[in-house]
């Protein structure tokens, strides 16, 4: 029985086959969005989506995103606007941000594997953060950032497919961005992640106009250094060849929208 | 030097005594005197409280009139034990109902356990029945209602050898067995030296009698296993039920300081929201009713419609909020030299089985059938020798059941995941053995 608009409900088995398969799927191509967001989906249920539900119906702010279930998209926010705040408002930040890695909020697929309504919208939401949580650490969408970000969330909100991402794709990585990872970018986001409040609570969407940095110090996140400009004084260096690997200027996760 | 003793010492002489009218005690007088054995025995109940002024006319009085929220249920083994005795056919039957089905599910993980007492020997799983409804129902069987003495005990000592009890009105009373029915805080066991061993489980009982939206045609009474204690819901007539919800003492505080409407919401958000919500609920200001109602509307709306759940509570019935502490509790000896124990003197339990009446009447009908035999043979009945088939037959049975009523208290005030599941798993499999189903419902019995 459908609970919601696009769900799509599954029997036992085929939600073992969907299981296995995506699994399988999105290791071998991480790029593949639509793999990667079923995996997760899989993954999720029963315990863990029911177990952020459950942190966001033990705060206000989390009660009150689950009663409007608001979403994320370039409609609701107004780029804009956001273009046109002080630098150091979170909505600045936040589209300078999309500027720099020219990507869009609205390339977030729909969850439809997950059951529960509310379940389902924790996960939805979740997803549309993701964006928010890349600004507020400041991290690209290269994979190098992508992975930080994963076991960021992992660290924060318990979702399995961010925790087996962050651990199985390091090592498809350079051995200099392997270093970087486990020196600087993986401590910082295990040490954040479970420091930080519950990153479902927060109502993005309301937060825009606040301070970043103010934002930062009431969630408990402190900013990593900065890894594009890492990155980019070990790009001045000589270069050896580097042989199999992922070109690391691509978002690996999710499309780019134009 | 009989004649010498009287001049000095002028206490009324009872064969046997029975401290407390609760429910155990007067049932206790009435075995007594409905047994063709022990009917000659001159028996006294002492209680402080008016119960015959109160209770005396009751079943005219109480005709139309809302529930009271001390309700207890009573398994078809008591009820057999007050038919044998003659007290049941006076119990007024409109504001009694028997219940044929029990539900019981886990808070966390709603796995559920339905137990349908149609095809077990019994017919019915237990009756609810007002406590005052039973007392009264005792009090009007043969004469029990002239045994009754009002007034409150000063000092129980011992004189002559035997236990005599000085009571509030200067009468002292001296009796061949002096019976404590007096709950749980007992000055017979004190008298007697008797000491008990337990804890208290730091929950309260919030008892309430509740209107519902409509009569259910099904007679069950629903159980939800929260972490925070179990959720009783029991079936009364007329669209009514009773409520006992088990909880942390402050939260037991905070329910009682709600509106009636806040406090109904919270009853409805309690049998079918999640506890993330309650805990949520429960960290609201308890006079913020407007808030809580609204919370509770919107999670509730959430949810689809399961009619295997207890109907909704419409309305509570103003001023019925009440509370009690829960408890293990046994006493170390149920007699000693004339002095037997019954009743919550003896034990108490946590009421997640409904058994603590039940209890009570086991160990009056153990005590009545050791009396009858020491009569028969010609004891005394205070002596030893006469009481210890009593402790023989109740003791151990009681301490099986507090030991089941505590495990499975303990089973269910957790919400650690890998238990929830071992739980679920346990529930899921017995829900599905009807034989052993039937088996765990005569054993209640």
């Amino acid at each position: 029985m459908q609970r919601y608009p696009g769900h799509v409900p599954l029997n036992t088995f085929q939600r073992l086959f969907l299981f296995a398969s995506s699994g399988i799927a999105a290791y071998i191509s991480p790029r593949r969005a639509d793999l990667v967001a079923t995996f997760g989906e899989m993954t999720s249920q029963p315990f863990f989506a029911r177990r952020l539900k459950k942190q966001m119906l033990s705060d206000p702010v989390g009660r009150e995103l689950l009663r409007e279930k608001p979403r994320i998209t370039s409609k609701t926010l107004n780029l804009d606007y956001l273009r046109s705040l002080p630098s150091n408002t979170l909505g600045n930040e936040y589209v300078q941000w999309l500027d720099k890695e020219n990507v869009s909020p609205d390339t977030r697929l729909p969850v439809r594997f997950i059951d529960d309504p509310d379940e389902a919208y924790v996960i939805q939401r979740y997803r549309e953060c993701h964006d928010f949580y890349h600004a507020i650490a400041g991290l690209p969408v290269v994979m190098e950032g992508e992975v930080a970000v994963k076991m960021f969330e992992f660290a924060n909100l318990g979702i399995p497919m961010t925790g087996l991402a962050a651990i199985s794709e390091p090592f498809k990585l350079p051995k200099s961005m392997q270093k970087r990872l486990f020196d600087i970018y993986l401590p910082w986001a295990v040490y954040n992640g479970f420091k930080a409040k519950c990153l479902l609570n927060v109502y993005w969407e309301k937060e825009l106009e606040r301070d970043a940095n103010e934002l930062r110090k009431e969630l408990g996140i402190s900013l990593p250094p900065d890894m594009r400009a890492m990155r980019a004084t070990r790009a001045m260096r000589p270069k050896r060849v580097v042989r199999n690997v992922i070109r690391p200027d691509s978002d690996p996760i999710y499309e780019k929208s134009n | 030097m009989l004649r010498f003793r009287r001049l000095v010492h002028t206490a009324i002489k009872k064969d046997i005594l029975v401290v407390g009218g609760g429910p155990a005690g007067l049932s206790l007088v009435t075995a007594l005197k409905n047994s063709a054995l022990t009917r000659h025995l001159d028996v006294a109940v002492v209680d402080g409280q008016p119960i015959v002024e109160r209770l005396g006319n009751w079943a005219a009085n109480n005709k139309t009139t809302e529930f009271e929220n001390r309700v207890i249920s009573v398994t078809p083994g008591s009820v057999s034990f007050l038919e044998k005795i003659g007290a049941w056919e006076n119990v007024v039957h409109e504001r009694t109902l028997a219940y044929d089905e029990m539900m019981i599910w886990d808070g966390e993980s709603g796995a559920r356990i339905e137990f349908d007492a149609f095809d077990s020997a019994t017919g019915t799983v237990a009756t609810m029945i007002e406590n005052s409804n039973v007392q009264q129902a005792l009090l009007n069987t043969g004469n029990t209602r002239d045994t009754v003495i009002q007034a409150q005990v000063e000092k129980i000592h011992t004189v002559n050898g035997l236990p005599t009890v000085k009571l509030n009105n200067g009468i002292e009373i001296e009796a061949r067995l002096l019976v404590g029915a007096d709950g749980q805080n007992s000055p017979v066991r004190q008298f007697a030296g008797i000491t008990t061993e337990g804890w208290d489980y730091s929950r309260h009982g919030v008892v309430a009698t509740m209107h519902l939206e409509f009569d259910d045609f099904k007679q069950t009474a629903y159980q939800r296993m929260l972490k925070t204690g179990p959720l009783a819901f029991l079936p009364l007539p007329n669209a009514t039920a009773t409520l006992v919800w088990s909880t942390y003492p402050e939260r037991a505080q905070w329910l009682k300081q709600l509106e009636p409407q806040a406090f109904t919401a919270m009853v409805n958000a309690g049998v079918r929201l999640d506890m993330a919500d309650l805990d949520y609920l429960h960290s609201l200001d308890p006079k913020n009713t407007d808030e809580i109602i609204y919370e509770v509307t919107w999670r509730l709306n959430t949810l689809d419609e399961d009619d295997t759940l207890p109907t909704r509570v419409e309305s509570i019935v103003p001023k019925s909020v009440a509370s009690f502490p829960l408890k293990l509790r046994q006493a170390d000896e149920y007699i000693s030299e004339r002095v037997a124990l019954v009743g919550d003197a003896a034990h108490a339990t946590h009421p997640l089985t409904g058994q603590g009446l039940n209890m009570g009447q086991r160990d009056v009908a153990a005590l009545v059938a050791a009396l009858e035999l020491a009569v028969s043979r010609g004891l005394d009945i205070g002596s030893l020798d006469a009481l210890e088939p009593y402790p023989r037959r109740a003791y151990l049975q009681n301490q099986l059941l507090l030991g089941v009523n505590d495990s499975l208290y303990k089973l269910y005030s957790t919400d650690c995941e890998p238990i929830v599941r071992l739980r679920t798993l346990g529930v899921q499999v017995l829900n599905k053995l009807g034989f052993v189903k039937n088996k765990l419902v005569e054993m209640a019995d």
